[in-house]
């Protein structure tokens, strides 16, 4: 190791963590459009070191289903709870979820250290919204995204909401294209260490690497297979970039795609099929293939560049950056209807990644992460103090 | 503290960058890969735990700590980006039109000087960097770079250069030459480096 490398590791070392835990936080840049839900939600007084009621009201309000309101204000629902010292593990936080006539919908109460009133509030939020929508919350889940650049990139997973950034992975070199394991318990990456691409998968709990490819060329685009089992990927090995699958269990990745254009950022359907991008028809544009290669079946007609496609949790839904009037957007195509919805006004929009109950994409504008919801008629959009790119929501916890 | 320090994590980045790009040695490359990238064990909770390690404390607030990137934030027009390709010379710089890899013939003067060069001293490599601008899909843009990369190696190839001589990296839009979301800065950045 020279000396200057040591210096580097040395710096990183000491300052990496401060660097890397810059705090994101959420700004609702856009209304809810519709009307949200009107709860009242009255402070949790009692003592507890974090403001529950309000991390309750950020949750819901970025639902972009509630209205949430102060205490006392009519509203269909209502939200009251203590948060004080007591029980086995330091705080008990007790909170009651009621109906407009007065009637009970949830009692419950937790013991939780003081630094885990944040997560308490979190599942605070997940059981109201699961018990008025019937839907899962999404206010406990991760995320994870590139920040950085210039000299130094980081791999952040962070809490929905931004809070609790930790950096899994710090390079002098780019980080792309990060990708869950659907088990949460992985990250799949493209990494320049070394000053070549190359594919690494990750164990986020514990740190260890592992590099499935560093072809010649472009190894580029990860993606986990539904049973996690395989990845696909992009590679150039043999002149021009193509789709590959790989069983993780052996070392010979398949290729699926053959021709002289360029094909990547492959995800999978449900079925074993796969959606890619290619500019074969001249643009790129969205294209399907089974799950053993084949014919290409083409996907989108709207707009002019149509790319980085993103799969919902269900199957039935294919986002995408999508460029119109020299614009890049966030759309979405559902499969069976066919039918194609602009999602944000769009700049420089891009890389779309479902919440893994299908009700909100989070992506990056450019120089920052933000999040639309995709349920209905109702949008809400979101900018993320702190600069990231490629965030990819995280499956749910199992 | 970041701010301050910032600038010397920069020029140790910088410094590294330089070290590694004066060498083509294979194995100072493997030692590369793993000075480069320093993985965290980071993530304290378990997935399906319900261990969470909320560290408002631990967080020092400084939202523009990330804003060092390169990725248009907050530079201005045409402002160079540290570890971007201001430290490569203008006379190894072949610039691209947008959404194209056609060599254009203003850059036949730049190719053949270095084609010249390689097929001179037919030990030297010469690696050759494909960038984009910002705008569009990451991956996409990596295919795109790859592209032009590949189209100066034809270029050169044409011109007598031995392949082998010849290697090709894209690196997308992820290490711009300039930050400025507007037409001077992305013209910039729409080039291929040909770095020895």
């Amino acid at each position: 190791m020279n000396p200057i490398t040591r210096l580097l590791g040395l710096l990183m070392l000491l300052l990496g963590s401060g660097l890397a835990h810059a705090q994101l936080t959420i700004d609702i840049t856009k209304g809810i459009e519709g009307s949200g839900i009107p709860i009242a939600i009255a402070p949790f007084n009692g003592g507890a070191p974090e403001d529950i009621a309000g991390i309750i009201t950020a949750d819901l309000q970025r639902t972009g289903k509630f209205a949430p309101q102060p205490a006392g204000s009519r509203a269909d629902y209502s939200v009251t709870g203590q948060a004080g010292s007591g029980g086995s593990r330091g705080y008990v936080v007790q909170f009651q979820l009621s109906g407009a006539q007065g009637g009970q919908l949830l009692n419950l109460s937790f013991d939780a250290p003081a630094n885990q009133l944040r997560a308490v509030a979190h599942r605070i939020s997940d059981l109201i919204y699961e018990k008025l929508t019937s839907d899962k919350g999404l206010a406990g889940t991760r995320i994870a995204y590139v920040a950085g650049g210039g000299g130094t990139w980081y791999l952040v997973v962070a809490d929905a909401d931004g809070q609790n950034p930790q950096t899994i992975l710090r390079s002098g070199q780019p980080i792309m294209s990060p990708a869950w394991a659907p088990d949460g318990s992985r990250l799949a990456y493209v990494s320049f260490e070394g000053r070549h691409p190359q594919i690494v998968v990750q164990d986020v709990v514990n740190g260890t690497r592992r590099t499935v490819s560093a072809a010649p060329g472009i190894n580029g685009a990860p993606s986990w297979s539904p049973d996690g089992q395989r990845l696909a990927f992009t590679l150039s090995k043999d002149g021009n970039p193509e789709i590959y699958t790989l069983n993780l269990g052996s070392q010979t990745p398949v290729r699926l795609t053959n021709g002289g254009a360029i094909d990547t950022e492959p995800v999978w359907l449900p079925d074993g099929s796969i959606v890619f991008t290619s500019d074969r028809g001249g643009s790129p544009q969205l294209y399907r293939i089974g799950p053993g290669g084949g014919a290409a079946q083409r996907l989108t007609f709207e707009g002019d560049y149509n790319a980085r496609p993103a799969v919902s949790p269900d199957g039935r839904t294919i986002a995408m950056t999508h460029r119109r009037g020299g614009r890049f957007h966030i759309a979405v195509l559902d499969l069976q209807t066919r039918q194609f919805r602009v999602l944000t006004a769009g700049g420089l929009d891009e890389s779309p990644s479902f919440a893994p109950n299908g009700k909100m994409i989070i992506y990056s504008n450019g120089q920052r992460l933000a999040a639309v919801s995709v349920d209905g008629d109702v949008k809400q959009e979101f900018a993320l103090r702190g600069n990231g790119r490629d965030p990819v929501w995280a499956p749910f916890a199992r | 503290m970041n701010h301050r320090l910032r600038p010397l994590i920069a020029a140790a980045a910088l410094a590294l960058l330089a070290s590694c790009a004066t060498t083509d040695q294979t194995t100072t490359e493997e030692q590369q890969t793993t000075q480069d990238a320093a993985a965290q064990p980071g993530i304290t909770a378990q997935p399906g735990q319900e261990a969470y390690s909320y560290g408002y404390g631990q967080a020092p607030g400084g939202v523009d700590a990330y804003d060092a990137s390169g990725n248009a934030a907050g530079g201005r027009p045409g402002q160079a980006v540290a570890g971007g390709g201001n430290a490569v010379p203008a006379d190894r710089i072949v610039y691209f039109s947008f959404d194209s890899a056609d060599v254009l013939p203003e850059s036949r003067t730049i190719i053949e000087a270095n084609a010249r060069k390689l097929t001179k001293n037919q030990r030297t490599i010469t690696q050759l960097e494909g960038h984009t601008d910002e705008r569009g899909s990451r991956e996409y843009n990596i295919a795109l770079g790859e592209r032009r990369a590949n189209a100066v190696r034809q270029a050169m190839i044409a011109m007598g250069v031995t392949p082998q001589q010849i290697r090709v990296v894209s690196y997308g839009e992820e290490r711009p030459a300039a930050a400025g979301p507007d037409e001077q800065t992305y013209a910039l950045n729409r080039r291929v480096e040909i770095v020895y």
